[in-house]
């Protein structure tokens, strides 16, 4: 395996390949900091791994037409979606294309952006619901 | 995929709308003014993935005459207006998809205003810069 430049991270939305109009993608995966530090602590603070969140980003290319991502985010906001990301360029799961499966919170969309002259675009970052899965297969 | 022959086609149809002028989708060594060149400058890849979207940087140089006739400048000057009968900018941008070869383009600037040397020959033109997404 090697590095790679970012080219085709296959992201999917319910299902619908939106790729194509899709700039940039992020998966954050988080713990939460829980302080156990005590008297036996020798002086530095401790903590361990409590609640896991995460949170999905996506900056896509506003396109309206049928089936389009800007018409397919319309009605999903309030809903939770499931978003599919494929890493390293790749188009399905493998040992080194893996794919991560969250259900996300549809809790924004920004259907009109842009200043004049400038490629319509809009962004959007979702909460995770529940856990992230991760398959190689 | 676009085919940039395509593209290339769909600025020339639309550079056609101007009354009078000519335009072709290559460079040619003895332009027959006024006429429209189309060239692509540059191609930015990978501005979305999986090659969604392609960025073709665009200039459409158009000549009007022998640089030191009056009425070529006033007929520059038409072709240079933002909006108008003869505006290259309007016809440009008079089928933004080319008739659905490409997803948008803009007529940005117009520059470099001014006479140009073609096989010893001064002509008057301008550049058109253009920006497709395709």
């Amino acid at each position: 395996m090697s590095k790679f430049v970012v080219t085709a991270t296959k992201v999917t939305l319910n299902g619908t390949d939106v790729s194509s109009s899709c700039a940039r993608a992020e998966l954050v995966i988080n713990a939460a900091e829980v302080d156990v530090t005590d008297f036996g602590s020798a002086g530095w603070t401790e903590v361990i791994g409590g609640l896991k969140s995460g949170s999905v980003s996506l900056d896509f290319h506003s396109d309206f037409g049928v089936g389009a991502v800007s018409a397919l985010f319309q009605d999903l906001v309030g809903s939770v979606g499931t978003v599919v990301l494929v890493a390293n360029n790749g188009t399905a799961a493998s040992a080194t294309t893996p794919e991560y499966t969250a259900q996300v919170l549809i809790n924004s969309f920004t259907p009109v952006a842009g200043a004049v002259g400038d490629l319509s675009t809009f962004s959007v970052t979702f909460p995770t619901s529940g856990a992230v899965s991760y398959a190689t297969a | 995929m676009t085919d940039i022959s395509a593209i290339r086609a769909g600025l020339v149809t639309n550079l056609l709308t101007v009354p009078g002028l000519r335009a072709s989708a290559e460079l040619i060594d003895n332009p027959n003014p006024p006429i429209a060149l189309v060239n692509i400058d540059s191609i930015d890849y990978d501005l979305a993935m999986s090659g969604g979207l392609t960025q073709y940087n665009v200039v459409i140089t158009v000549i009007v005459g022998r640089a030191a006739e009056r009425e070529q400048q006033r007929k520059l000057d038409l072709y240079c207006q933002p909006d108008g009968d003869y505006s290259v900018k309007r016809a440009v941008e008079s089928n933004r998809s080319l008739s659905g070869v490409i997803q948008d383009l803009r007529v940005l600037s117009s520059g470099s205003i001014g006479s140009i040397t073609i096989n010893d020959q001064t002509y008057l033109a301008a550049e058109f810069t253009v920006t497709v997404y395709a």
